[in-house]
């Protein structure tokens, strides 16, 4: 016994001795956030799932590094106009939140700083950080710009198709709809009437019009904002074909669809009143929760539907990233959180705590995709999305404003398609031309 | 000396804000792109002036004006009759507190309210008129539903003002004016067409003037009610140059329209003391 024992605590010693000579010492969170237990590091979330998961991870994360981290609540809406008005000001910002249409914005104005300052310091940098287990989609568009990188990807979308089974069955359903046009012509009568909609397009005028509404039905069918010069592509008989099909779905859903946002079309299939919605990844944990959701048992997760192009599901999601208004020292703290909340070590505990990390490895660990079903879909849909599923540069604030106001005018009714997208497009076209894009000024990148 | 601090907090949080609205006015003035702020002279105004969605929301707020400002002086007027009776003097007092309450209400949560209270399928509105046999109806996801909350919430919310001035327009008739006109004619039109009318004069002209003011900026109420939508529905002009100005970050173009709406404001105030001003 007592040789046993003592041949482990000499294991242990030539273990620490030789650990400690070769590379120095090894990383550790502890190690590294030593020089900046204290600093607080202010950062906004939003009020969903994935943000309240971290959120009951932190007092770890605290404990271990003593950092701070100051949460500054926001619903999405004024996410983004807090932000810049604490960038705009020199506020207390120390890392930003995200969206990806918001990024080339926060990186032309310098707000954030590219990540590799860090990943290039070893003090800081965590060897496990594996960069490659990123899904290289979520990774760029959510975090990237121009060829760089600023953040790392925290709260993670991918559009999905939500359906309830029970109902499907009952309508004569195997399973859920492959394509947009057997969604609208072969389901959408079957589960229409009494009360009931086959589906729901969320389409409140805001961020849910251009990104949940416009955007889904123009890519699917081969559409897309702009074209290679950067001129609206609106017109073409393909982004029109898809504005068309969103005006043929308005029989099949509730009526007053423009006054529904996620809350409302969630609910509606909670409810048990919408058979089929097509919905972010992250309301998952409510439709499952039997607390929230009467259909829980009856939820059946499949990727988007694909148009004549494809499937090209609705992309979204928010990276977390350094700000630059931040000192040395909160710079250092908010990247070693940042680190922290995105690691390949904490994705699991995320997942199951109603986040959606962007980890690889997670969704390859045994169980998982059996306990969460939304994981195959999500994988799949994460394979073909695309980039720019809305425009990621600075001038989209501006541009989504115009999209959300005519694309409702066509929603209901009062422009037809033609109309409203000429009008969209020359206020679009006039938005780029003011920002420099067609003399040359500025790369078209989106 | 006294004036003193009066008029520094009205420099500093009127006159400063004011003059530098009018500095980026005349500038591409853009919060997501600082870097690239210049003068254009009056590019923005150019813009604003010949920019129908602009119009379209300045007419929508005085549309709103125009309907809810004479069913709040009709109520108004008939509440304030009612209070203005002899008798049942506790009842009258419970009345006049119960006026108070929707005025006391914030703005923000006036629309919360209507959004709870007529949401399509949860909400208490629908399912009482359900009761009646009447399908639900589609409030707020409908242009002209939606543009009707907003006059039927105003005019919730500022019929009591209306009639409390009304009512302190209405105790200022002489009582024996009054008894004596009521002994002349047997007609109520009569004595309020000639007796009490000529007192309610200024109070009317006062609720003229506050109400164009309070509609002019009103934003609140219609933000959390509708945002706007939908389409451009109850995009009243606050709402607009709130989104210009906040959402598109433009401010230079918001300062201009905001510029604008202060030019009419002004013009119509120097209209309603012309026209109004002196017959008082």
């Amino acid at each position: 016994m007592k040789l046993k024992s003592l041949a482990r605590s000499l294991a242990l010693a030539t273990a620490l001795t030789f650990g400690s000579m070769s590379g120095g010492h090894a990383w550790s969170l502890e190690e590294a956030a030593k020089p900046y237990a204290g600093t607080t590091v202010d950062v906004v979330f939003l009020l969903r799932p994935g943000y309240e998961a971290i959120e009951a991870m932190l007092p770890e994360f605290e404990k271990q590094t003593g950092i701070k981290i100051n949460i500054i609540k926001h619903p999405y809406e004024n996410a983004l106009g807090e932000q810049v008005r604490d960038f705009v000001a020199g506020g207390d910002l120390d890392a930003a939140l995200i969206d990806l249409v918001w990024i080339g914005n926060f990186a032309e104005n310098d707000w954030v700083v590219p990540i590799d300052k860090f990943t290039s310091n070893a003090e800081l940098a965590d060897p496990e950080l594996d960069m490659d287990d990123f899904f290289p989609l979520v990774l760029n568009a959510f975090g990237g710009w121009n060829g760089k990188l600023y953040g790392l990807p925290l709260d993670n979308y991918s559009g999905l198709l939500f359906y309830n089974k029970c109902m499907l069955k009952e309508a004569g359903f195997d399973g859920p709809p492959k394509t947009w046009q057997e969604l609208k012509d072969v389901y959408g009568p079957k589960l229409t009437g009494n009360g009931k909609f086959a589906y729901a397009l969320q389409s409140k005028r805001n961020e849910t019009q251009s990104a949940d509404s416009f955007a889904r039905v123009l890519w699917p069918f081969g559409g897309s904002f702009l074209d290679k010069d950067f001129k609206s592509n609106l017109l073409s008989p393909e982004s029109q074909a898809g504005l068309k099909f969103r005006q043929e779905l308005l029989p099949i859903m509730p009526e007053g669809i423009v006054a529904y946002d996620h809350a409302e079309t969630v609910n509606g299939f909670a409810q048990g009143d919408i058979a089929m919605i097509t919905e972010w990844s992250a309301f998952y944990s409510s439709v499952k929760d039997s607390k929230t959701s009467k259909v829980a048992d009856c939820v059946g997760i499949a990727p988007e539907p694909s148009g004549p192009a494809g499937r090209k599901p609705a992309l979204g999601g928010f990276s977390l990233a350094v700000a630059s208004q931040a000192d040395e020292k909160e710079q250092a703290a908010a990247y070693l959180f940042i680190q922290w909340a995105t690691s390949k070590a904490n994705a699991k505990e995320y997942l199951e705590r109603g986040g959606v990390p962007a980890r690889k490895s997670v969704y390859e660990l045994p169980g998982i995709a059996e306990k969460f079903d939304f994981v195959p879909a999500l994988v799949e849909s994460w394979q073909d999305g695309v980039p720019e599923f809305r425009p990621r540069f600075a001038e989209w604030p501006e541009i989504t404003e115009i999209v959300q106001e005519w694309g409702t005018k066509i929603m209901l009714g009062e422009v037809s398609t033609e109309e409203g997208a000429k009008e969209l497009g020359t206020r679009m076209e006039a938005v780029l031309e003011k920002a420099g894009y067609y003399d040359g000024k500025k790369p078209l990148a989106q | 000396m006294f004036v003193g601090p009066a008029v520094i907090s009205l420099a500093v949080i009127g006159i400063a804000p004011l003059i530098y609205a009018a500095y980026t006015s005349f500038h591409f003035f853009n919060l997501t792109k600082l870097k690239h702020v210049e003068f254009i002279g009056l590019q923005n105004y150019a813009f604003v002036l010949t920019d129908g969605v602009f119009w379209q929301a300045i007419g929508r707020t005085f549309t709103v004006l125009g309907m809810a400002l004479p069913v709040q002086v009709a109520l108004g007027l008939v509440i304030a009759l009612v209070l203005h009776q002899p008798g049942l003097t506790l009842l009258k007092t419970l009345a006049r507190l119960g006026l108070v309450l929707p005025m006391a209400t914030t703005y923000a949560v006036v629309g919360l309210l209507g959004q709870v209270m007529f949401n399509q399928k949860f909400g208490v509105v629908n399912q009482l008129i359900g009761f009646l046999g009447v399908d639900p109806v589609n409030w707020i996801g409908n242009s002209f539903n939606a543009f009707a909350m907003v006059i039927f919430w105003d005019v919730w919310q500022w019929t009591p003002f209306v009639a409390l001035i009304l009512l302190a327009g209405l105790t200022t008739v002489p009582g024996e004016i009054e008894e004596a006109a009521k002994l002349e004619t047997k007609s109520w039109l009569t004595v309020l067409r000639y007796v009490q009318l000529p007192f309610l004069v200024p109070g009317l002209v006062a609720i003229l003037i506050l109400r164009t003011a309070d509609t002019l900026k009103l934003f609140d109420m219609v933000f959390t009610l509708t945002r706007g939508g939908p389409g451009s529905s109850t995009e009243l002009i606050s709402l607009m140059i709130q989104r210009v100005g906040f959402r598109a970050f433009d401010q230079g173009l918001a300062s201009a329209q905001a510029i604008i709406l202060l030019a009419i404001t002004i013009v119509l105030s120097q209209l309603y003391i012309k026209f109004f001003y002196r017959e008082v």
